[in-house]
C-alpha cells in the first residue's frame, strides 16, 4: 500500500521574546515606552514640536545621570520632570518672546487650512499659555498633566499626590484657568 | 447618603468605573449630583478645548538616537560626580537618615545656651561662629545606634537638591552667594571648573519616645528613656544655600572621582528648639548608644558649643591646627592624600577649601580667594 503524507504541521518553539524587537537595554526600553508621554507632556504646555522635543530629550539626558531605569518611580519622574521643565520655559520671558514670535502659527498646519482660523487658534493658544503662566505651578502641571493624556494614577505618582485627590485637584485647576482665561479675555 | 464630591463627579467624567457600586447608585437616583456633574463636565470640556493642540505624533527611535548621541558626546550626559553620587546615596537612604541626623545633632548640640529665642517658646540652640576639631573612628557610628529613629524627620517644604550648573553666573544666581576664585591654581589643579548649589532647607525632628523605644526594641539595644520635656519637642534645622566649586572632574570618567581642589560656602547653618533646651538635649543625646564615649566627651569639653562647629576628624588619618584665613580663625586639617582649611567669615558665610593638595597650597588658596 502507497502512502502518500499529503500534509504534516511543523512545530517549532520560538521563545516568546523573539517575536518581539529586542530591546537588550532598559534604558532604551524605557525610553521607547515613555518618550511619546514625556514629549506629549511638553507638547501640551509648549504648543511648539521642536521644543517640546528638546525638554523631552533634556528629561532623558538627566533622567539617565541620575536615576535607574529600573527605579519604580522612573516613569513618575519623567513626567513631573517634562512638565516642570517645560513650564519653566514658559514662564522664562526672553524665551516665552522668542518662542510666541517664531510660533504664532503652527508651521506643521497643512498648507490648504484656513490661514485666517489658523491666526485665532495661534492666538487662543498664547492667551491660554499666558494664563497659564501665573497659575500656581502645581495647578498648571496638574491640568497639563491630566490633558496630556496621562491616568489618575499616572498624574498622582508625578505629583506624589493620592489618586484620590485628583479629581478634587483638578476641578480646582479647571475652575482657577476658567478664571485666568476670563480675567485676560473680558467679555 | 452624602452628596459625591465635586472630585468624585470630576474624576466620573474621565474615568466612569472609578466609581464604587454604593456611589453609582447614590448618583443614578440624585438630581442634584446630575446637575452638578453636567456643570463640572462643561468646564472639564471647555478647558479641553482651551488647552487643545494640534495633532502630533512625535518619532522615539529618532529620539532616542538624538539622545544616544548626546550621552555619548555631550558634557551633560557625563557621569554623575562625587558630590552628586554622595547626595543621591543619602537621599536614597532617607530612612537610614533619620536616626542620622539625630546622632548628628547629638554631636552639635550643646550645653550653656542663651536663648534668644524666636518667640517664647523657641530657642537658638546652635549657630555657629568658630569651627572645632572633633576626633572620630568613622566606624564607631556603624554599630546599633545608628539605626535608632528618635522621630519623625520632614522638610519643609522639600529636601535640599543639588543642582549642577555649568556657568558661574548661574551658580552665583541660584545660590545668592558670590562665586569665589583663587588667585592662581597650583600645578596639580587642571581643567575646568564645575559648579553645584544645593538648595536652601529647613528640616525639622520631632522627638517620638514611643518610636525611639520601637525601633530601639527592633533592633535589640537599650536606651535610656526619652525624658517628658523632649518627648514631643521638636528641632528646626535651617541649611543652605551652599554653592561648591570643583576642579579635576573628567567628563567622561564612569567612576567616582575625587576632585583635585574644591572650594565650598554654605550660610550658617542654624537650630532651633522649641520645649527641650540645648543642655537637655546634649545631656539625653550625648549618652545614648550609637554615640561614642570619647566624642560625647570631646563634645562636652567645647567651651561654647552653641556657637562652635565641630568638624570631624579621622582619628589617625588627619591632624589638625589652627590658622588665621583673613583676619578670622580657621581649622587646618592635614591628611595623608591632601588637606582643607575650614573658616567662618564674619559674614556668616562658613568656607572650605580642600583638595589633593599640601597644606601650603591649600592655605595660598583660601587667602587669595576673591
Amino acid at each position: 500500500m502507497l502512502y502518500a503524507q499529503a500534509w504534516q504541521p511543523v512545530v517549532s518553539r520560538i521563545p516568546l521574546d523573539a517575536t518581539r524587537p529586542k530591546v537588550p537595554d532598559p534604558f532604551e526600553r524605557l525610553f521607547l515606552e515613555e518618550y511619546p508621554k514625556v514629549v506629549a507632556i511638553a507638547y501640551r504646555v509648549l504648543a511648539d514640536r521642536s521644543a517640546a522635543e528638546d525638554v523631552a530629550q533634556d528629561v532623558f539626558i538627566q533622567f539617565h545621570r541620575r536615576v535607574s531605569p529600573s527605579d519604580e518611580r522612573a516613569a513618575g519622574w519623567l513626567h513631573a520632570a517634562a512638565v516642570h521643565s517645560a513650564l519653566n520655559l514658559i514662564r522664562g520671558e526672553r524665551r516665552r518672546a522668542q518662542r510666541e514670535t517664531a510660533h504664532a502659527v503652527d508651521p506643521a498646519q497643512p498648507t490648504g487650512a484656513n490661514p485666517e482660523r489658523l491666526v485665532v487658534e495661534a492666538e487662543s493658544r498664547r492667551e491660554v499659555r499666558q494664563a497659564l503662566r501665573k497659575l500656581p505651578q502645581r495647578t498648571a502641571a496638574l491640568l497639563m498633566l491630566r490633558y496630556s493624556g496621562l491616568s489618575y494614577a499616572e498624574v498622582a505618582t508625578a505629583l506624589g499626590t493620592k489618586v484620590g485627590n485628583v479629581g478634587t485637584l483638578l476641578r480646582r485647576a479647571e475652575e482657577a484657568l476658567r478664571k485666568e482665561v476670563n480675567r485676560a479675555t473680558p467679555e | 447618603m452624602r452628596h459625591l464630591s465635586d472630585g468624585t463627579l470630576r474624576r466620573i467624567y474621565d474615568e466612569p468605573l472609578a466609581l464604587t457600586s454604593l456611589d453609582q447608585a447614590h448618583f443614578d437616583g440624585c438630581t442634584e449630583c446630575k446637575a452638578r456633574f453636567e456643570s463640572i463636565a462643561n468646564t472639564a470640556g471647555a478647558t479641553a478645548t482651551l488647552l487643545s493642540v494640534p495633532g502630533f505624533a512625535p518619532e522615539p527611535a529618532a529620539g532616542l538616537r538624538s539622545v544616544r548621541m548626546r550621552i555619548r558626546t555631550g558634557e551633560t550626559a557625563r557621569p554623575p560626580r562625587w558630590y552628586e553620587r554622595w547626595l543621591d546615596r543619602t537621599s536614597r537612604w532617607r530612612p537610614i537618615a533619620t536616626p542620622a541626623i539625630a546622632l548628628v545633632l547629638a554631636v552639635v548640640l550643646l550645653t550653656g545656651v542663651t536663648a534668644t529665642g524666636l518667640a517664647q517658646s523657641w530657642f537658638r540652640v546652635f549657630e555657629p561662629r568658630t569651627v572645632a576639631p572633633v576626633s572620630v573612628v568613622p566606624s564607631d557610628f556603624a554599630g546599633t545606634g545608628a539605626l535608632l529613629d528618635y522621630g519623625a524627620v520632614t522638610w519643609l517644604p522639600d529636601a535640599p537638591t543639588l543642582h549642577q550648573l555649568s556657568d558661574a553666573t548661574a551658580a552665583a544666581a541660584q545660590s545668592g552667594l558670590p562665586v569665589l576664585m583663587p588667585a592662581s591654581l597650583p600645578k596639580g589643579v587642571t581643567g575646568g571648573v564645575s559648579f553645584g548649589v544645593v538648595s536652601h532647607a529647613t528640616g525639622s525632628l520631632t522627638f517620638d519616645a514611643e518610636r525611639l523605644r520601637a525601633s530601639a526594641a527592633k533592633n535589640g539595644v537599650h536606651v535610656n528613656t526619652m525624658p517628658a520635656r523632649i518627648n514631643g519637642s521638636k528641632l528646626i534645622v535651617n541649611a543652605g544655600p551652599a554653592l561648591l566649586e570643583a576642579w579635576g572632574l573628567s567628563a567622561s570618567a564612569s567612576e567616582v572621582q575625587m576632585p583635585t581642589l574644591v572650594i565650598a560656602q554654605t550660610r550658617v547653618p542654624t537650630v532651633d528648639s522649641t520645649g527641650a533646651t540645648a543642655a537637655e538635649l546634649e545631656d539625653y543625646l550625648l549618652s545614648q548608644p550609637g554615640v561614642p564615649p570619647d566624642i560625647a566627651a570631646q563634645i562636652r569639653a567645647i567651651k561654647d558649643p552653641s556657637s562652635t562647629l565641630p568638624i570631624p576628624i579621622p582619628k589617625g588619618l588627619a591632624t589638625t591646627e589652627q590658622v588665621q584665613v583673613n583676619g578670622v580663625q580657621g581649622l587646618l586639617i592635614k591628611a595623608v592624600l591632601g588637606a582643607g582649611v575650614v573658616w567662618e567669615g564674619k559674614n556668616g558665610v562658613i568656607y572650605a577649601v580642600g583638595g589633593q593638595l599640601t597644606p601650603d597650597q591649600v592655605l595660598a588658596i583660601a587667602r587669595s580667594l576673591h
